[in-house]
């Protein structure tokens, strides 16, 4: 019983995603991803009984930090990265929840 | 009018008492600072940069889920949770999902006289979004501004199972949870400058067995607002339900201006988080000596610590309720209460004139130029009748505003000590002899007289005598020269 991602499935990650393609590209990719999900069905014939889920491959404990404050010193070169800058704040178009009635 | 089944769950937000952020070490002191100011390549989300996961976060976090008595799980684990805003740099915040801090927690409060509980289901942490404005002076039509100073200051997020039955239920749960966090040095739990933040869900059914649509009411922001949110969002649907009409699962803001929940964007489309785990961050391991380092801080918590007041102090229940909602009141208290063992009177005093100082001058009580010993010294020479309790009561208010040790203050403001009951006698007698037409009246039977005749008494002691002793000694005075 295999699993397949369909063109509407396909479309619905890209709108999440913002991200716009013409219906050729999403063929492609459904193509691409319905291989990669065949892949995992051919693991999930593995006999995985004693292996606990991965969600990393390294084992070693993370590095963290202290709670220090450190300052950054070069915060005012990040505005030249923006497309306007005003009074320090990134100016972006207006966001507005939508109200319905 | 049939019944109806309320059901409440409560999600709540604290931003954990950390120096910097999450996963960079900028400054999480953003209230009043400049847009964009405590900012840096993480948090911010610019290419390339990497999380480093601040200890002191687990820490905090692991406290506040030892301290919900959750089990704490083996494996921190981070999520991505996907979306987009113009307030969430990266397109995604740090998160988590299946591997929460802890899981199957308890609080126990009181609500209504009786003692209630709620189930908590999870305690996870994840990274606070930026800041949106959409006004200003300067900001052009139709655009906003971003500022990402909270950007990536760490929160705790604390879910109850749907175990709340009325809006007093959630508000006087979400007391007790305030009070917890700020016992355990985790939050400052301050609501009204967002460092606590509450969503709900609510559904109101007609059947005990089976839940009504759960709706989500966001953007409350007092205790009051969550009260008055909540009781809206009930009534709202319980008119639904008897006209019979549908009601939607939704996401609702709640309008404080309006009085009002109003309908937010449409909830499956928000919900698809696409959660996977942060490949930036490996998963943490918790070890039991580390969970037993972090069980040693956790104090005696709001709920312990008033059940003790009441057996050995013997205070009633809802005065000792108040003194330990907040844990310096009640640390204060028992400071003092080792120089001065009257509980009872120590209690009296705390909670109308301590606390009445303390919301005068809008400052807590750490921050008071009092301290326990002054308090003490003070409350001894009440109770020993050497002062008046009105002048005890003005000593205590230049204690608040300038300090000091109460004999300075009395020798400053040249209080002299309560005049005794034998000086007492003799001023009394006087007055008397001075105004003999207030006696006269008096003994016509006119009772004000006598009040008049209190007052003298106490101006000629400049508020110093104790005027129920005024009193008995004018009536005996007054009544032997019938």
């Amino acid at each position: 019983m295999s699993k397949k991602l369909s063109l509407e499935e396909m479309k619905k990650v890209a709108q999440l995603a913002k991200l716009h393609f013409e219906e050729r590209e999403l063929l492609q990719f459904l193509q691409d991803v319905n291989g990669i999900i065949a892949h995992f069905e051919k693991l999930d014939r593995l006999n995985l009984e004693e292996v606990s889920p991965t969600s990393h491959i390294s084992w070693s404990q993370p590095p963290t930090h202290g709670d220090e404050v450190l300052e950054w010193q070069e915060k005012e070169s990040i505005f030249q990265y923006a497309p306007q800058v005003i009074a320090r704040y990134f100016i972006v178009p207006k966001v507005v929840e939508k109200e319905e009635k | 009018m049939k019944d109806f089944y309320v059901t409440i769950g409560l999600e709540v937000h604290c931003q954990l008492l950390t120096q910097a952020k999450m996963f960079c070490r900028c400054s999480t002191d953003y209230i009043g600072k400049e847009p964009n100011t405590l900012i840096c390549p993480v948090c911010t989300g610019l290419p390339g940069a990497l999380p480093v996961l601040n200890r002191r976060v687990l820490e905090l976090a692991i406290r506040t889920a030892l301290a919900l008595r959750c089990e704490i799980l083996p494996q921190v684990v981070f999520h991505r949770k996907n979306y987009f805003y113009p307030d969430l740099p990266k397109g995604y915040q740090i998160s988590q999902y299946d591997f929460p801090i802890g899981v199957r927690g308890i609080v126990e409060f009181v609500s209504g006289g009786s003692k209630k509980r709620v189930r908590i289901k999870r305690v996870h942490v994840e990274e606070d979004a930026g800041k949106l404005i959409h006004e200003g002076p300067s900001l052009p039509w139709n655009s906003s501004g971003v500022d990402f100073n909270r950007c990536g200051i760490p929160l705790v997020e604390i879910v109850t199972e749907p175990d709340l039955r009325s809006p007093e239920e959630a508000r006087d749960y979400l007391i007790m949870l305030r009070s917890i966090v700020r016992y355990i040095g985790a939050s400052d739990g301050n609501m009204e400058e967002g460092s606590l933040r509450c969503d709900a869900n609510v559904s109101v059914s007609r059947d005990v067995e089976t839940l009504g649509t759960k709706v989500e009411v966001k953007n409350m922001n007092s205790f009051r607002s969550v009260f008055r949110a909540l009781q809206y969002e009930i009534d709202r649907q319980k008119a639904l339900l008897e006209k019979e009409l549908p009601i939607l699962q939704e996401t609702r803001h709640w309008d404080e201006t309006r009085d009002i929940t109003v309908a937010a964007r449409g909830k499956e489309e928000a919900e698809d988080y696409r959660y996977f785990p942060d490949p930036d961050l490996l998963p943490f391991s918790i070890e039991p000596k580390d969970l037993e380092e972090i069980a040693k801080t956790i104090p005696e918590l709001p709920l312990e610590r008033k059940e003790r007041f009441m057996v050995e102090y013997e205070l009633p229940e809802g005065e000792a309720g108040v003194l330990v909602q907040e844990k310096e009141v009640a640390d204060f208290f028992e400071e003092c209460l080792k120089e001065f063992h009257k509980p009872r009177m120590l209690c009296n005093w705390m909670l109308t004139e301590v606390l009445k100082n303390l919301n005068e001058l809008e400052i807590n009580i750490t921050e008071s130029k009092i301290s326990p010993s002054n308090l003490a010294e003070l409350l001894k020479l009440v109770d020993k009748r050497e002062i008046s309790g009105t002048i005890a009561k003005g000593i205590l208010e230049e204690m608040f505003k300038t300090g000091g040790r109460v004999k300075e203050i009395i020798a400053r403001k040249g209080i002299s000590f309560i005049t005794n009951e034998r000086e007492l006698e003799k001023i009394v007698r006087e007055t008397i002899e001075k105004n003999p037409q207030s006696v006269a009246d008096y003994l016509s039977g006119k009772e004000k007289a006598l009040h008049f005749l209190i007052g003298q008494v106490m101006k000629v002691t400049r508020g110093q005598a104790d005027p129920e002793l005024a009193k008995n000694l004018l009536l005996k005075e007054l009544n032997s020269g019938e």
